[in-house]
């Protein structure tokens, strides 16, 4: 099984999507898919999900899904190294299903447990008036496909509002990547957190 | 006429196939570096309305393999709080003979108001991280400064001076002839992967 001149690497993530923090909104659920680039491919685990429907409580102003994630990709080149990509939805004042926040991240490149927090933007509007008329219909700006915020293309033109930051938490392991002369630096045995932007 | 002999045989020309591409790039001799990570946003700047253009500069002996070298990120207008937040992916791949001309990047932070109009806000650059592994950089910006006169016509009317040529930002040539001004810090999650600089000796 073990070989001396591997030609590709594995990458396994374990983790979870913790939980999010909004403060304007509440009954959120969340969507989560990987993009990765061509020489990628997932070998066991899902490629994407939906978690369950959350709340604040009385308690904390958080909400929280705990949302497992575990999937393991293989490649041959680190180039195109795989993202999560999460939109956040949730009802609007009528009750319509609305976008709350798009978020992407890498994940870690080097082994051990990191905790990330990603904010989250929606596209705004660009007149005032296409900005009420949207939310007296319920129909807001959404990107076709989430996976375009992963990407670095075709941005400029974009103009977002954040509103939003979600958890996940990773743990990460890699086999072959030294085999094959990648140096991905030291382990991380536990880090604090990621953006301290409570 | 060796070239049309060796073509009916299968294996030798899947050979000579890998022959030429490994001696066009040139790849068993090069160290290569992968920059894997996001432009996470800035804040300390005056308004809130913000986009970055970047650029990833390179000495000669460097060659991008993939990914895109310079970008402009998304305009965010953050609902709370004062950072902006753009969380733009930079993936590149280099392959270099050499350590000069180590990777840099550069930034310009625009600000767009509500009529469209951009204003410059700050230009900065850092050195890709020379260690592999996850790093965190809070890239300090500055702004030139013009004469007063201009300075209260910037107050204003906004624009202001801006560099003729973007390679001020990153270079220490002219610099002695600006006059600029302090402006936010933009923070960068920089992944850094190294293959084969330990067989050349490189310590890191």
């Amino acid at each position: 099984m073990a070989s001396s001149n591997p030609s590709l690497f594995l990458l396994t993530v374990n983790g979870q999507i913790e939980g999010a923090n909004f403060p304007e909104y509440d009954s959120l659920y969340c969507k989560y898919s990987y993009v990765y680039g061509h020489d990628w491919a997932i070998t066991t685990g899902l490629e994407e999900g939906i978690t369950q429907i959350t709340c604040k409580s009385s308690l904390s102003r958080t909400l929280v899904w705990n949302f497992p994630l575990e999937t393991t990709f293989k490649s041959t080149n680190p180039s195109g190294w795989p993202q999560i990509v999460i939109s956040v939805y949730g009802p609007d004042v009528f009750g319509n299903d609305v976008v709350r926040g798009y978020g992407a991240t890498h994940i870690p490149i080097t082994p051990g447990q990191h905790t990330k927090t990603i904010p989250m933007f929606v596209p705004e509007p660009t007149w005032r008036l296409q900005k009420f008329t949207g939310w007296l219909l319920g129909r807001r700006p959404e990107y076709t496909d989430p996976k375009v915020v992963a990407q670095g293309e075709g941005r400029e033109v974009t103009r977002v509002r954040s509103q939003g930051f979600v958890t996940v938490s990773f743990h990460i392991t890699t086999k072959d990547m030294k085999k094959m002369g990648y140096d991905t630096g030291p382990s991380n045995p536990q880090t604090a957190g990621g953006v301290d932007a409570f | 006429m060796w070239g049309k002999d060796r073509r009916k045989d299968p294996i030798q020309d899947g050979r000579r196939k890998i022959r030429i591409f490994l001696v066009k790039e040139g790849c068993c001799n090069m160290a290569e570096l992968h920059i894997i990570g996001q432009i996470l946003g800035a804040r300390g700047f005056p308004q809130n309305s913000l986009f970055c253009k970047w650029g990833v500069h390179t000495g000669g002996a460097w060659r991008l393999l993939s990914g895109l070298k310079e970008g402009q990120t998304q305009v965010d207008i953050p609902q709370t709080g004062n950072m902006a937040y753009w969380s733009h992916p930079i993936d590149l791949q280099f392959a270099t003979k050499g350590l000069q001309g180590w990777p840099k990047l550069h930034l310009q932070v625009w600000h767009q108001d509500s009529f469209g109009r951009c204003q410059l806000y700050g230009y900065g650059y850092c050195h890709v991280p020379c260690s592999p592994g996850t790093h965190r950089i809070e890239c300090v910006t500055w702004r030139p400064l013009g004469s007063w006169q201009e300075q209260i016509t910037q107050m204003f009317v906004g624009g202001g001076p801006q560099l003729r040529s973007p390679d001020l930002i990153y270079s220490g040539a002219d610099r002695y002839r600006l006059q600029t001004e302090a402006m936010g810090t933009v923070e960068l999650e920089l992944g850094v992967i190294m293959r084969h600089f330990d067989k050349y000796g490189v310590d890191s």
